[in-house]
């Protein structure tokens, strides 16, 4: 836990903002009829629910018959991943988890609407990402059809697949009539429309080079440093051709240079210029940021923007977390005894380069971290970080010691697989502590896990965050590799809140990438609507807001990735807002979906800011104001 | 030429692997007389004033070879390459006067200097890989010559690896011989810095009483040195934070070898 010096300036300043936060929540709660914030405060805030819930099936990791089995299994322990998405159109968010033995069961859990959940993944047609030749990594949901239902898009060691939603609780296999065959070994997805033409676009990030893991040709397909490596699978721009169709458009987008270790994509629009931009976090070398160019291509930015590293990225997930209006990159390294990497809290200095905040913030340390998520748990309308970390816990012997031998060994060649030692029984950064990082005001941290319980030891890979019981607090899903998952439910004491559903009509269906920007109690704060960013784990898309004591939402702006613009006034807290580009908005009715009848309109709402040639009537009413639409 | 180590461990050299942060830390016991600075030093000396980094390092390149054994214009040029960032170019000096000399301590020693003063450049596995062959360096000059610096050197560079590479031991073994090395009359202050490492080893080890009554021992012989006052006034998570600051791997630790020759 980051030590505080109050004499620091710095600290100071986090000090007196965490007073003034808690001098705005406290009268709203008291006036709730809440029990007083110092008795509440005493219990967790969040209680396991994983077994209640029916959601405790474990995940397995892949086991190997070739010769070089003594590695993989510990080397690929990953595959524990969780998605989230309302596939069935009912309001409720579901959840898609994956396993990877042989044998193993991909689940669709459907949200019954009581926190608990039903496994739907046979009847659905979904439950077989696992074979001889495949091995589920990951699962990415996107509407890429624009027809309203959440596609899936199963990320698998080997190839990966895309089962098209049918509408009627069932799927389609349509992997190869999209033109997604290819064996890519892939360990991670994102969705975003990057040349705004309206419909999602996939970025898939590969782990290994393309080489059949269950069978080599060669010994040599494993990192060539662990440093530099630049023989990993790099990336995979999947355009979305508009027709159910995709190309592949990595070289036309400037994005073939990344050949590394990919383990996570996050996307945002970092520089406020109406498209995404792209961080790439790599294993064994250098993280990647790529800045979308507005015209179909990307240049590579890292050097100006974030430096050169050596480490060992696994998770980038974007979000606002110092109030600023930019969004910020959270990566999780390694840190450990025998390696002190730290992770990066990148913060966005709004000129196209980033600063590393997170020794200043405390969220340096999180041993090895894996997937970490901005969310904000208490409602206070700052983001907090959930972050879950170690890699394999099995016996007393720790594994370091082999890998030291092997990086000391002169002259060895780290691409042959064989000469890596066994893994075995043996330990290698195990039984780390799950981290939750309170906000303090923006500019600090404090870990409160153990404090609300989930500070778990599982070797956590994915975390999915979602309000599973439409309560206004986010909950919280772990997928464990080799292990039962986590789920937690949130019940930290009342504070004011709103969820906001999207939903594109020229921009994409899903409307993913758009910005919203609230104010509240005269404090701006920001989000997007986001495709599937940090490891191993796709959060809801919808958009949720802490709003601390706030009842009334002042202005609610939304930039939709068309460019268009919608401002809303006057919108009451405490609930789900479903906002179609161009209407108005409209009540959710908790657990019921957006269904006709279920909805109302509510707020001042505002028709769309237009650019020139925009045509078409999208909205109640268009202002004279107008901000063009790039592109 | 191949000049050995001074025999004597009361004129011996200190390595201060660990740094040197608080103002008041100085050297106040003799140390022998500075030798006459030759032309190459001063050339280089006058040129790292001028802002030129290249001429300095080829100036202290022939001052370098022209005498291996003399530590002072070798840390000179380390330092001078640090400031360069020519880290390989350092290495690859010492390592062609590890092949001239094999028989030189010296050499030896600042070969190892080198890769450590490498470190803070490097990534996290290369910085463990770094960390390895200078220790390799410090074993063979103590082969050559087991003097108290290359013993307080190499027992030293141990105490900075994590406990779990199982090379704290080692260090503890070293810097007990550095200790038996030190004069029993008047020893330099410099000498204290086996006595910090010696106590630190403990406590990587978790033995915070073996810790203590080791600095303490060493504040006995060395009064008013801020190092063991500092550590001796502090418990729990302050002095953990202390070490664990000064120890952290990757951070830049002084190899200028200043308090040979500062009076």
């Amino acid at each position: 836990m980051p030590s505080i010096d109050p004499c620091r300036p710095a600290a100071l300043g986090a000090l007196l903002a965490v007073a003034g936060l808690l001098a705005v929540v406290r009268p709203s709660t008291a006036a709730d009829g809440e029990a007083p914030p110092s008795a509440r405060s005493r219990a967790p805030w969040f209680e396991e629910v994983t077994a209640a819930a029916g959601v405790a099936r474990p995940h397995r990791n892949r086991s190997f018959d070739n010769p070089y089995a003594h590695i993989m299994e510990g080397y690929t322990a990953l595959g524990a991943s969780a998605a989230v998405a309302d596939f069935d159109g009912d309001g409720r968010d579901d959840l898609f988890v994956t396993d990877s033995a042989a044998d193993g069961r991909n689940r669709l859990y459907r949200n019954r609407g009581d926190l608990t959940f039903e496994d739907v993944a046979e009847a659905a047609g979904v439950a077989a990402g696992n074979d001889a030749k495949n091995a589920s990594a990951n699962a990415l949901w996107l509407d890429y059809d624009g027809d309203g239902r959440r596609d899936l898009y199963v990320v698998r060691f080997g190839q990966s697949l895309l089962y098209r939603n049918l509408g009627d609780g069932t799927f389609r296999d349509v992997t190869a009539a999209a033109g997604l065959t290819a064996r890519l070994n892939s360990i991670v997805a994102v969705a975003f429309d990057y040349d705004r033409d309206g419909d999602l676009d996939l970025f898939v990030g590969n782990y290994f080079p393309p080489v059949d893991l269950f069978d080599p040709a060669t010994p040599r397909f494993f990192p060539e440093s662990f440093e530099t490596a630049a023989n990993g699978g790099g990336l995979t721009l999947w355009r979305n051709r508009g027709d159910g169709t995709f190309e592949d458009a990595t070289r036309a987008a400037g994005l073939a240079g990344h050949t590394g270790w990919t383990l996570d994509l996050g996307h945002a629009d970092a520089d406020g210029d109406g498209d995404d931009d792209l961080y790439v976090a790599a294993d064994f070398g250098t993280d990647r940021y790529f800045v979308n160019d507005g015209d179909g291509t990307f240049t590579d930015a890292t050097e100006s923007a974030i430096g050169i590293d050596t480490k060992k990225g696994m998770n980038a997930d974007w979000g606002d977390f110092d109030g600023d209006g930019r969004f910020d990159v959270y990566v999780t390294n390694i840190t450990d005894e025998y390696m002190r990497e730290g992770n990066f809290l990148w913060r966005n200095d709004g000129d196209g380069t980033f600063t590393d905040v997170a020794q200043e913030t405390g969220t340096w340390d999180t041993g090895w971290g894996w997937g970490g998520k901005f969310f904000d748990y208490d409602n206070d309308g700052w983001l907090d970080l959930y972050v879950v970390n170690g890699w394999v816990s099995a016996g007393d012997e720790n594994y370091v010691l082999d890998i030291f031998e092997l990086i000391v060994r002169p002259d060895v060649d780290l691409a042959d697989a064989r000469n890596w030692p066994p893994m075995g029984e043996k330990t290698l950064s195990g039984y780390q502590r799950s981290k939750l990082f309170h906000n303090l005001g923006g500019s600090l941290f404090r870990d409160e896990a153990a404090r609300h319980g989930v500070d778990s030891i599982l070797d956590g890979r994915g975390v999915a965050v979602a309000d599973f019981d439409d309560d206004g607090r986010l909950d919280l899903f772990v997928a464990n590799a080799n292990a039962p998952p986590h789920l937690w439910r949130n019940v930290s004491p009342a504070a004011h809140w709103v969820e906001l559903v999207l939903e594109g009509r020229r921009s994409n269906r899903d409307a993913i990438g758009a910005v919203v920007r609230l104010t509240a109690g005269g404090r701006e704060r920001a989000s997007f609507v986001n495709g599937g960013n940090g490891f191993a784990g796709q959060s809801s898309r919808r958009v949720h807001f802490g709003l601390g004591g706030e009842t009334t939402i002042e202005r609610l702006e939304v930039r939709w990735p068309s460019g268009g613009r919608q401002v809303f006034e006057g919108l009451a807290a405490d609930e789900i807002y479903r906002l179609v580009e161009g209407g108005r908005p409209e009540l959710q009715t908790r657990g019921a979906g957006a269904a006709d009848g279920d909805e109302e309109t509510a707020g001042h709402g505002s028709g769309l800011e237009r650019g020139p040639g925009d045509e078409g009537d999208l909205g109640a009413r268009s202002r004279s104001a107008v901000t063009p639409p790039r592109g | 030429m191949t000049r050995r180590l001074h025999p004597d461990p009361a004129v011996a050299a200190a390595f201060l692997l660990s740094l040197i942060c608080s103002p008041a830390f100085g050297l106040a016991a003799a140390s022998p007389a500075p030798p006459e600075p030759p032309a190459d030093v001063r050339a280089a000396r006058a040129a790292l004033a001028a802002g030129e980094h290249a001429r300095a390092l080829k100036a202290y390149e022939r001052a370098v070879r022209a005498a291996p054994g003399e530590l002072r214009w070798s840390a000179e040029y380390r330092q001078a390459a640090i400031a360069a960032e020519a880290y390989d170019r350092s290495i690859a000096l010492f390592e062609e006067l590890v092949d001239d000399h094999p028989g030189s301590a010296a050499v030896r020693l600042n070969l190892g200097y080198a890769f450590v003063d490498k470190i803070p450049s490097a990534g996290a596995v290369t910085q463990v890989i770094l960390a390895d062959r200078a220790l390799g360096h410090f074993s063979k000059a103590i082969e050559l010559e087991p003097s108290w610096l290359a013993l307080y050197t190499r027992g030293n560079s141990y105490v900075f690896w994590p406990a779990i590479f199982g090379r704290t031991r080692k260090g503890i073994a070293d810097l007990e011989r550095a200790v038996e090395l030190e004069p029993k009359e008047s020893p330099a202050p410099f000498h204290a810095h086996a006595w910090i490492a010696l106590g630190d080893a403990h406590w990587r080890l978790g033995d915070l009483d073996a810790a203590r009554a080791i600095w303490r021992r060493g504040l006995d012989r060395f009064p008013d040195n801020p190092a063991l006052e500092e550590r001796l006034g502090r418990e729990g998570e302050a002095l953990d934070r202390l070490l664990d600051e000064h120890y952290a791997i990757g951070k830049r630790v002084d190899t200028s070898l200043e308090e040979l020759w500062e009076r």
